[in-house]
This record gives C-alpha cells, structure tokens and sequence, in this order.
C-alpha cells in the first residue's frame, strides 16, 4: 500500500515536472500574445510560416480579461503583443499599460490611420497618444420585422426617432404582451446614443455641463416614453430570438453576431426581418467597438511585436479573420470584397460603421454611464421626475469627475 | 431514529421525493439541454425534454477541447489538493486535541482568513506570488488554494466526537504520534474526511481563476479554462455550456458516490473502548 | 514520550497549515485592508508613486454614501431572514435521510446534493423563468388559485426574498453533508438508553440528538453566517443589486467599487467594514457558544 502511495505520488511529481519544464521559450525570438479568441493560434501560425519569429498566443477568456490585465498592470509583467476591447482603452491606457505607437504610425503600411473608420482611430487615442492599431469593429443597428413594420406603415423600418415612437406606439397597441421594441436596460450604450441621434454630444473639457443640455433631456424623455407607454417591455419578457419570430417585440438594437442567431434560431420567419441603420433625428450615429492590438509597455521585442500587428492590421488577415470568426473588419479596403459589400444585411453595417460616435475616452466613463442608468431606473421604474432626477445626475457626475 | 409505523415511513419518503424532484430539477434541466438546439434552451417555457435532441454540443466539445493537457493539469491541481487537505486535517487535529501556548490566537488566525470574499484579496495575493517568483509555474496556481480554513475548522469541530482516553490510551501503549493520527484519527474520521474530500474534489476539479491568472502560457490552463473558452468562441451558445457542464459534472458525482458510502460508516466509539 | 517532543507536536501539526495560510491568505488581507487608507487606482496600481496616504477620508465618504448603506441594510436583511432558514432546512434534510433505508438514503442524498454542483448559469436560466413576472412557474401556479401575478424580482423587496429562498436551495447541500456526518458520530447506546427509560422520540430529538451535535450546528452557523454576510453570487447573476439597488449587498457593493470602477481605495474601505462586521459576529457567537455548553 504504502508502495503504491510513493509511486503514485513520484509520478505526479514527474508529469509535473515535465509541464513545468515545458513552459519555457522565452528566447529572443518569440512574441507573446494576449487575445480573447481561439482562433488567433491559426493565424499566428500563418505569419509564423511566413516570418522567423515564433508567436506564443495565450488566449484569455472575455469575462477574466480585466483579472488577467489588473495583475499585469500591477506587477508590470504582461506580454509584448496585447488585444484590448475598445471600451477598455481609457482605463488601461491610464495605467500606462500600452507602448504609445505615434511614433511608429508612419514606419508600416497599414499603421495609416486612413486605411480604417474613422470611429475605430478615435478609439485608439487616448491622451495623445496612440495605444493601438484598429483589429475589429463593432456596432449597433436596427434589426426589425418587415412585415409587421409594414402593417403599421413603415416597410422599410423608421427613419427618424419621431417615425420610431409613431411607430412603436401602433406595435403596441397590438394587445396585451405585444411591445414595439426591446431596449435593454443594462446597457449604458442606449441612452447616450440616443443622446447623440438627438445631436447631443460628449466634450471631455466640459464635463458634467455636458448634461445639461435640452437635446440631452429630450433624448432621455424619449427613453423613459418606451418603458411608461410599454413600447418596450419593463419586467424580463421572453427570450429575444422567440419574442422577435412571434412578432411580439418586432425590433431591437443589436451587433453583427445576432444575423447568424435570427437566420439559425428563427428560419421561419426568412425573408420576413431586415436590418437597417440607426433611425436619425439630428444624426443617425451609433456606438463604435471592437477591438486593438498594442504593445505592452516594457516588451523588449517592440519590433517583432509591430511587424505582427502589421501582419493582423492587413485587409487580407482581416478579411480571413472575418470569414472565420464572423468579427467585422476595421479595415476598409476589406470591406470593398463581395463577401462584404454584395452581403444586403452586413453591407447595412458597413454602412452605420461610417456613422458612428466615440464613447467618452475617459476612466470614469464606466462610472458614469452605469449611474446614468441607475438615475433612469428611478426615473421610469420608480417614478421620480425626469428633469430633477437628471440635475441629481449631474451633482453625481461632478462629483464622480472631481475625485 | 427510525420511523415507528408505516404511514410515517411513507410521510417521510413521501416528503423526500417531493423535495428531491423540487431541488434537483434544474439540474436535471442542465442535463437535459446539453441536448437541446440552442434556442430551445432559451425557450420560454423552457421544455424539459429536448423536443430535437441533438449531440451536435458534445461533438462540438470534443473536438475542439484541447482536452489532454488540460486534463493532466487538473488532475495535478486535484492530487496537489488533497495534499493539501491531509494538512488540513493535520492542523485540525492539532487545534483539536493539543494543548498549547497561543492556541486561540492562532486559530483566530486561521478564521480571519474566511472573513473576506477572494475576489478582495486576488491581486494582493497574486503580488506576492510574484514577488516568490512562482508566477507561470505549477506551484504558484497550487499553493493559495492548498490550505482552507473552512477545513481546518470543521476537522476542528469533529475532534470532539474523539475521545480524549481514546488518545491517552494508545500513547500509553506507546504508539507514536504520527502513528495515532493516521491509524487511530484517520479511520474514525471517515464520515467527515469523507466529506472533506467530496468539497476538495469539487473545488480543485473546477478550479479556475488562479490557473488562469498565474499562466502566462496555455500549457498551464485547466479544463475549466478550456472550457470556458471554447464557450466564448460560440458567443451565448448555452448548449454548449450547458454540455461542457454537463460533462464536469460527471467525475464529481462518481467521486460523490464513492464516498458518500463513508458519510454513514458509522463508528462505534463505545465499542473501541 | 519525552516532554520536548510533546511540545513540538502541535507544531508538526499546525505548522505548515499555518504557515501557507499567513503568506497566502492572511497576508494579502492585512495589504487590502491597508489599501481603505489610499487612493490607490488602476493608475496607481501600475505606479505606486502615485499612490496617495488619505487617512479616514474613504470611510468618511463611505458612510456618507447611500447605496453603501442601503446594502449594510440588504446584507442584514439576508442574513436575518437566511441563516435560519438555510441552517434548519439543511438540518431538516439530513434528518429525514436519516430515517429512511439505506438504498432510498444514499440516493437522496445525492439528490439534495445536485444544487451544488449545478452550472451558475443553468441555475440562471431554470431560476429566471420561474420567477419570470409574465410567463414564468411560480406565477402560473398562483393564477390557478386566482393569486395575482407576484413581482419576483421587479419589486425591491420581493426581490430580497426571492434571492434568498434561491441561496437557502443552493447552500443546502454542502451543510446536509456536515449534518449527515456528525448524526453517526452519535453513540447509539444513548438512543438505547433512553428507549429504556422511556422517552418519546421529541424527547430524544431535543436531549440526545441536537446536543450531541451541538459541534456540528455551531460550525454550520459559524460558516453560514460568514457566508451570507459575503452574499454575492445570486444578485450579481439575478439581478446586479437591482431593480432600485434593492437586493445589492456589501460584497456586491464592493465588487462593483473596486472591479467595475477601479476604486480600489474606497472598495478596500468597504471590505474593512465588512470585515469588521463578519469578526463581530463571529466573535459573539464564540462567546456564547462558550457559555452554554463545553466543548
């Protein structure tokens, strides 16, 4: 018995050993690589046929990201080639955690910043300084039954917010359980869209000013509209793929992935829902996401760290990238490739990707658009009024802004 | 305390059943949609029975699972904490059944540990890692999760149920200490060490966060990770969660099974005496 | 034995425990408690230079912070109404296992086992649709009897207790195990004993059972008292502190502080008076543990 035990435990020991042992590969010519998807070891492996530089990726999962940056940050040991979420950006570029790239913007070909959108640029600045190179985009469009828009007069979807709430009002007077639109309450993107579709905008010099602004108050009026008229259901309804097939809640707001969940999840309604861009009042701008690649700021290696970059900022790697994993391309040369440009739904994205608007590039932007929403919570869930309720916002924001 | 007539046996049973099917039903869901099309997870009302079962998830598990070094790395953390749980119980015994200068103090020392949530302390913790140089290696994902108060505390509590003339009369006999904790302590420990061992599986067979967090190099993930990774490739696909759960389930309810048999061996102190 | 190796047992025995336990737990929670004192950011984190000492002024503002307050009150709110709750059902359970055959028991046991080791978004999901206001279970059965629709988890205070009822299902299994063991560690000549004089089965209940193991429930209560005052899981996957911030509790609180927002200062300030308040009440039950029975 005992025998047994020893052995046993040896060979733990061993195995042990041997993965340790294997760990290393830390010479000269290897880059590491943080990223959040799988598929990235096969286009690592693209260049590395292509280039004498080994690439070591480490995937991270989405939702541990922020764990594995914080520790990074705090003990100054992270990788040389890093992808960061764009809403990310302000927080770690903040810390210091990304090599400024200005400098290097004009040594490779497709560092031009004219090469992709304009809103994915805007999210590489943070402070001056450039923190990365624009991988993916990301943004949010109408998605909306044709056939039940048209029964209420606007086949091709509303143009305008005034359109939306005509709109809306006539879905919902369908009957019980029948809404117009699915606004999701938890994501602090809706309202400052619809801020900007009503030509408000955010100016980091004026901080919690910024709010006072009518177009500011008549955008969040119409937010509240939804949820007291029950255009958009208050409580947690169904699940968004059924409510949409059944045609109780007939449009949302969502992001390039949900084309291949409606076409899989709903194939009875094919040929009945469309996707359009953002309804306009002023403008008809939406959000801007996605992701970068930059390089950690003590890499040693930052010249085998831009050439991969390089290699991931390519039309042709973008394309691939977007063929295999569905993730839009932020270059625009890609773009101009059938699969693209001739797709009728993807190329609406294209579209609203040359209509977008930049999140507030500062740290607190996390705080103060998830107070903004739980001061709106209070207004259409508890009842409070909407102009005192936003004067409390903006006490809060100052606030939150002097700290 | 057996039940005395037929009715109140059938009451109890009849209790036990209702109860049982009441608490384990989304599990049981759990199993069931890790068959189920991704939109019929989701469904409202959900169904219990896939209406189109499908292995389309498992297949999809399986071959894209980096599964055999994951596996070895799990298993590593799982033999490593159950070393880790011997010390557990060693120290609970010491808290136990030994008298010594600052004993209190030093069990305060061990609770205080349980008074903050993991996620407070994860990067003070990690900190130090670093500074041992244990980062990206085996040892540094072992060793803070090896010892757990939570542990040491209950093996505390059930040294009550060990007589102390039970102790006093091996040591007379001349056994040693070492020699009393294993083939004295150990045995009439079972129903607690088994169920010690039920926690410490779970906990190290599920183990996540610090894997990933000390790994600078995949070589290091555990299943879990691997998981969960795979799961983010296919956005929210919930069946596909729901079988890769399905799957970690399945080593922990044949660990359960085997030790629960010990939860109930009873020992019969008055008999040793 | 000689007097010096009697001595150093304890230390063979504790030792080692002990001392991983100080570097890789004790410490760290001594660093974060230093941290309520800074201003430490992500900022800062990256360059400790810019950290700055602030004194008391984070615990200042914090008690001057509503939300904070508000979920002082959820996180008592859970722990009054919860502990008992998930205490007796998990004792309750491992009773009735204990009542029946051998065959009926293990499987059971299993069973009541299964909440722990269910998927924490099966658990979402099964759990949303039953306290699903519109369309889900619980509201189904109640409109058959003619109740009206319940807001499970649209209403503050509903909301509390429907997260509580989900935690009391989801901790049982770990403290019916406990439970479970300590009823063999129960001699059963005091059972034969008290059959012989004559007692009824409440008598032995209260005079044998729940005394012998006295052990047991004090470690439960012990656990599970420090385990709902960190009350996180169920509100970070049910409702995020919502709706109106009426189920947020403290280690919610302080996660949103510290991991959303980056305030690790303010959040580190919070964790202390968590860490205050678990001490407290784990100290007053030592206390009265020590008087009303001997261990």
């Amino acid at each position: 018995m005992r025998n047994k035990i020893v052995l046993l435990m040896s060979l733990f020991v061993a195995v042990m050993l041997l993965v340790v042992g294997c760990a290393g590969g830390d010479d000269e010519n290897t880059i590491k690589v943080w990223t959040m998807n799988n598929s990235m070891e096969e286009f690592a492996k693209k260049y590395e046929e292509e280039n004498d530089v080994s690439v070591e990726v480490q995937v991270i999962p989405w939702g541990e990201v922020r764990d594995k940056f914080l520790t990074a940050i705090a003990s100054g040991e992270g990788p040389d080639v890093v992808q960061v979420g764009t809403t990310g950006v302000p927080e770690y570029a903040s810390a210091g955690m990304f090599k400024d790239l200005s400098e290097y913007v004009g040594e490779y070909e497709n560092f031009n910043p004219d090469n992709f959108y304009e809103g994915a640029i805007g999210t590489t600045k943070y402070e001056g300084e450039t923190i990365g190179i624009p991988f993916h985009v990301d943004t949010r469009v109408l998605f909306y039954r044709t056939d039940l828009l048209a029964d209420v007069g606007y086949p091709e979807g509303p143009e305008t917010w005034d359109d939306m709430v005509d709109a809306s009002r006539k879905l919902a007077e369908r009957g019980d359980d029948q809404y117009a639109i699915d606004l999701p309450q938890e994501d602090p993107q809706y309202p400052f869209m619809l801020a900007w579709q009503h030509g408000w905008n955010y100016n980091v010099d004026e901080g919690a000013s910024n709010f006072e602004d009518p177009k500011f108050l008549e955008a969040m009026s119409k937010y509240k509209t939804f949820y007291e008229e029950g255009l958009s259901q208050l409580e947690e309804g169904k699940e968004l793929v059924q409510a949409f097939s059944e045609g109780s809640k007939p449009m949302f707001f969502s992001g390039p992935w949900d084309i291949k969940t409606i076409s899989e999840g709903a194939p009875e309604i094919e040929g009945k829902w469309d996707v359009r861009v953002m309804p306009g009042q002023e403008t008809n701008r939406s959000m801007i996401g996605g992701s970068h690649f930059g390089v950690f700021h003590n890499s040693e290696k930052v010249e085998q760290s831009l050439d991969f970059i390089n290699y991931l900022a390519d039309a042709d790697t973008q394309l691939e990238w977007y063929k295999e994993v569905n993730e839009l391309p932020a270059n625009l040369e890609a773009w101009e490739d059938p699969v693209l440009a001739d797709d009728p739904m993807f190329s609406v994205f294209g579209e609203q990707l040359q209509s977008t608007e930049v999140l507030p590039m500062i740290t607190e932007y996390t705080e103060i658009s998830e107070e903004l929403l739980k001061y709106l919570e209070e207004v259409y869930r508890g009842g409070a009024d909407l102009e005192s309720t936003l004067e409390e916002y903006r006490a809060k924001v100052s606030d939150i802004l002097a700290d | 305390m057996e039940p005395k007539s037929k009715l109140e046996k059938f009451i109890v049973t009849f209790l036990l059943v209702f109860g049982g099917i009441s608490v384990s039903l989304p599990f049981i869901w759990m199993i069931l949609s890790s068959f189920k099309t991704e939109r019929e997870v989701l469904q409202i009302p959900p169904t219990l029975f896939p209406q189109n079962p499908t292995f389309q998830n498992y297949l999809e598990l399986f071959q894209n699972l980096n599964f055999d070094v994951y596996l070895v790395n799990t298993l590593i953390i799982v033999f490593f904490s159950m070393v880790g749980l011997l010390l557990n119980t060693m120290a609970g015994y010491g808290f136990g059944k030994f008298e010594f200068r600052g004993k209190e103090i030093w069990f305060m020392v061990v609770l205080v540990t349980m008074m903050l949530p993991g996620q407070i302390t994860m990067i003070p913790t990690y900190l130090i890692i670093n500074e041992m140089g244990l980062t990206n290696t085996m040892t540094g994902i072992v060793l803070p999760g090896l010892i757990v108060a939570f542990m040491i505390f209950l093996i505390r509590q059930f040294m009550v149920t060990v007589p102390d003339d039970l102790i006093e009369a091996a040591r007379l006999d001349g056994a040693g200490e070492i020699y009393i904790f294993f083939k004295l302590i150990i045995p009439l420990a079972k129903p607690i060490l088994s169920v010690q061992v039920i926690l410490t599986f779970i906990a190290s067979w599920n183990s996540f966060l610090w894997p990933l967090i000390i790994a600078n190099d995949q070589r290091l993930y555990t299943l879990s990770v691997g998981l969960s990774l795979l799961q983010d490739q296919y956005a929210t696909n919930y069946g596909l969660q729901m079988a890769g759960s399905a799957f970690m389930v399945v080593p922990i309810l044949i660990i359960f099974m085997i030790f629960q048999k010990y939860l109930v061996e009873g020992f019969n102190v008055s008999g040793i005496k | 034995m000689t007097k010096w190796k009697y001595k150093l047992m304890p230390l063979f025995f504790i030792g080692p425990a002990v001392l991983l336990l100080m570097v890789f737990s004790f410490a760290p929670i001594f660093l974060s408690l230093g941290i309520s004192f800074t201003d430490l950011t992500l900022i800062g984190l990256a360059d400790w230079s810019k950290v700055n000492f602030v004194g008391f002024e984070n615990f200042v503002k914090l008690f001057q912070d509503e939300v904070f307050l508000e979920s002082i009150f959820n996180t008592f709110f859970y722990v009054i109404i919860g502990v008992p709750l998930a205490v007796s059902s998990s004792l309750v359970i491992a009773l009735l296992l204990s009542m029946v055959g051998k065959w009926l028991s293990s499987t059971f046991r299993l069973i009541y086992y299964m909440p722990s080791v269910t998927n924490i978004v099966a658990i979402a999901v099964v759990w949303g649709f039953l306290y699903n206001q519109q369309y889900g279970l619980f509201n189904y059965i109640l409109s058959l009897v003619n109740i009206q629709s319940v807001p499970w988890l649209e209403d503050p205070l509903v909301a509390k207790f429907s997260l509580i009822i989900l935690a009391v299902w989801k901790s049982n299994g770990v403290s019916m195990l406990i439970f479970l063991a300590a009823l063999q560690s129960i001699p059963r000549d005091y059972y034969e004993a008290a059959d012989i004089d004559g007692a009824n089965r409440w008598q032995k209940f209260f005079k044998i059972t729940l005394p012998s193991m006295s052990f047991a429930t004090f470690f439960v209560t012990v656990t599970t008292v420090i385990g709902w005052l960190q009350f996180f899981e169920e509100p970070f996957v049910m409702t995020d502190g919502g709706p109106l911030n009426g189920t947020n509790s403290m280690a919610l609180y302080i996660y949103q502080r510290g991991f959303e927002y980056n305030d690790f200062g303010y959040a580190a300030a919070a964790s202390f008076v968590l860490f205050i308040i678990v001490i407290i009440a784990t100290i007053i039950q030592f206390r009265f543990r020590k008087k009303d029975q001997t261990l």
